[in-house]
């Protein structure tokens, strides 16, 4: 019995001073502060995913090589969330429950984002990220604003609107159609936006068409589309399916404008079956243009280290993300505290982010100082910038 | 307009009939759902790829298909080896070739979500044009080289099985293996021959659904569920049946979404599939595949 006793006490005695040892480290004002980053590297959304991955370690790695956080390292740790709300909510306890980290640079889908809100707010973690989706930030039901969401990037509905604004203004367009996946949550937080401000504007919407994820051939809704008049189609959708909807309008005989989200950026020219004529669609960056920010230089540096073959949008998103996280932790007592952070991103005041553009945080954790680039492309398939919009 | 849709339809059910056959085939021969062929779809499409991305100008889309196909023939030599021969040795049930149909399917989807990501690849532009004119009517010049390819392959088979020895000998194995042991049929030659059948086939959709869907790892697996669904309609084993169901089903789907919209046509395929299992077992080729391919 005794010997059992003894073992027993042992045992507490062990966990203890390991227990010491942990909190010992944790409170050195030295040791690296730990950030999480939980990104799609694989699943449907990887091709956004990897980029951003990539944008967050090198800006993690050019801060630690300036001098860190005030002189603490700052250490990253990935996870792949893969484009799934359960696999998203696995990586928030690994990073938050095991590794320890103080804040988390989100994914550019909001599918896994949405789930963090009340977490965040229990944990006190901030996580920041391009979940453009509103309910990532604001409370639906109450329009209250979840105090550790921030977005970096205007909202789904800013979004669309500004292209609507583009079509209507720019290009004198009325008669809209819309071709899209409802299933798809980031092409319906486009599309109703879309749809509700051309309509305020009094345009009309003369077709609305859908498809869903199985769904291979669109032909009978482009027919639909063509047969409707409508003089500008809104593709709001994934990659892929943009690509099938491309060619679907195109082959059915419509000749008219395509507009469409930023998945519309290259690779889409090379990949489409028709030629790419009369379209436009939204942009983060000028990427291409080497006098703007560093968007360039970034888009460039992942290209030559990862065998990228065209420029990749969500490099920038990584990087912002990072920078504006980096920014608050400079200027607190206490990096690792995720009140005080938080407290300091939601003061986020004009700073500059990778695309030139400046970065103010508003009462919603979201931003409305920025606006919207509208890329085409010329005659080679080349992606170029034809204007900046921001509704107000 | 309806000429249109029924062009149209007819196009997706070239594409629907070629997965079909693939499905039917083996079915007729082994009673088997093999949901395998789906993935070796997407893997042919990622073979046939890379062959071309290969070259520095790509070689005409004919050596393309034909180097896949070959290759669609020996993965799926390979994967009789490695997943069913085993199963027909131990005279297993068949729910077991199914399970390992279903798990082959999911494993190289999932290799290829690894190796590929979701990412869609692209075949270079087969066409300087995409459509052409007849009439009012517009052509796309890719559904057309699928439904030619289509029906060429499908006559062929058809051919084979009908009115050859190498047939007739599927058809007594389809209709008893052990009787047509008895008769001096090497039936584990003939199952070879399915698969091999099936491979060539995986290897030819491949190649045409990847040049007109693009190719990504789910490639096949999204355009499974219809041919399956071709295949019970046209009558489980039947290849007759399954062509003539892809068809219908590919004119009827292209109605329906005109009519009713996208998100009801699932709704509407399904509740036709259960029509006929309810209605008609046996599928619009009338017979049971136990009973003649």
């Amino acid at each position: 019995m005794k010997r059992v006793l003894t073992m027993v006490i042992a045992m507490m005695a062990i966990s203890l001073a390991l227990f010491a040892g942990g909190s010992a480290e944790e409170s050195d004002p030295n040791a690296p502060i730990k950030i999480g980053s939980i990104q799609d590297l694989s699943g449907s959304a990887s091709n956004a995913g990897q980029p951003n991955a990539w944008g967050a370690e090198y800006a993690v790695k050019v801060i630690n090589e300036n001098g860190g956080i005030n002189g603490r390292m700052l250490e990253i740790y990935t996870e792949d969330c893969k484009n799934d709300i359960t696999e998203g909510l696995n990586c928030y306890n690994r990073l938050v429950g095991e590794i320890g980290v103080c804040a988390i640079i989100g994914p550019a889908l909001s599918n896994p984002a949405s789930a963090w809100v009340e977490l965040s707010a229990e944990d006190e973690i901030p996580i920041v990220g391009h979940f453009m989706d509103e309910v990532c930030t604001t409370n639906p039901d109450t329009g209250e604003t979840y105090p550790f969401m921030f977005l970096c990037e205007p909202s789904c509905s800013q979004q669309a609107e500004d292209l609507a604004e583009y079509a209507i203004r720019e290009l004198g367009k009325s008669r809209f159609a819309v071709l899209y996946n409802p299933s798809n949550a980031f092409a319906k937080a486009q599309v109703d936006p879309f749809v509700a401000y051309v309509q305020e504007r009094g345009c009309e919407l003369v077709a609305s068409e859908t498809f869903g994820w199985s769904d291979k051939d669109y032909s009978a809704q482009a027919l639909k589309i063509v047969a409707s008049g409508a003089d500008c189609v809104f593709l709001g959708d994934y990659l892929a399916q943009m690509l099938i909807a491309y060619d679907a309008l195109r082959d059915a005989g419509y000749t008219g404008t395509i507009v469409g989200a930023n998945t519309m950026a290259p690779p889409f020219a090379d990949q489409v079956k028709n030629d790419v004529y009369d379209v436009y669609f939204l942009q983060n960056y000028d990427m291409l243009n080497p006098d703007v920010g560093n968007i360039n230089e970034l888009v460039t540096k992942h290209m030559e280290e990862t065998g990228t073959t065209s420029p990749q949008v969500n490099v920038g998103f990584g990087w912002d993300a990072v920078m504006v996280l980096a920014e608050a932790m400079k200027k607190a007592e206490d990096p690792t505290n995720g009140a005080e952070v938080a407290e300091l991103i939601s003061q986020t005041t004009d700073l500059e982010l990778s695309g030139g553009i400046t970065l103010t945080i508003n009462e919603q954790h979201r931003t409305d100082t920025m606006g919207m680039y509208i890329a085409t492309y010329d005659e080679n398939g080349e992606m170029i910038i034809v204007g900046y919009e921001k509704v107000d | 307009m309806l000429l249109q849709l029924l062009i149209n339809g007819i196009s997706l059910g070239a594409v629907y009939a070629l997965i079909a056959v693939g499905f039917a085939i083996v079915f007729s021969v082994l009673k088997f759902s093999n949901f395998a062929h789906g993935g070796m779809i997407s893997a042919c499409a990622f073979i046939g790829y890379f062959f071309q991305a290969s070259f520095e100008s790509p070689p005409p889309i004919i050596v393309t298909i034909a180097v896949t196909s070959a290759a669609g023939v020996l993965f799926a030599l390979f994967l009789d080896a490695i997943a069913y021969r085993s199963i027909r040795r131990h005279r297993s049930p068949s729910i077991y070739y199914f399970l390992a149909s279903l798990t082959i399917s999911i494993l190289i989807t999932s290799l290829l979500n690894i190796f590929f990501s979701k990412n869609a690849l692209a075949y270079p532009m087969l066409f300087s044009s995409t459509t052409f004119d007849l009439g009012s009517l517009k052509v796309s010049r890719m559904d057309m080289m699928i439904l030619a390819v289509s029906v060429v392959i499908l006559a062929a088979l058809m051919l084979l099985i009908n009115k050859t020895k190498i047939g007739l000998a599927v058809r007594a194995v389809a209709i008893n293996p052990d009787t047509s042991k008895l008769m001096g049929i090497d039936s584990g030659a003939i199952i070879v021959l399915i698969f091999s059948i099936a491979g060539f086939l995986a290897g030819v959709s491949g190649v045409l659904l990847g040049c007109k869907y693009g190719v990504y790892p789910d490639l096949g697996q999204t355009m499974m569920v219809k041919g399956f669904i071709a295949s019970l309609i046209g009558g489980l084993g039947s290849l007759g049946g399954a062509i003539a169901a892809a068809f219908i089903l590919g004119v009827i789907e292209m109605f329906w979404t005109f009519g009713f919209g996208a998100l009801s046509t699932p709704v509407m395929t399904f509740v036709l599939m259960l029509l006929f299992l309810f209605i008609r077992p046996q599928g619009i080729a009338g017979q049971f595949a136990k009973e003649k391919v």
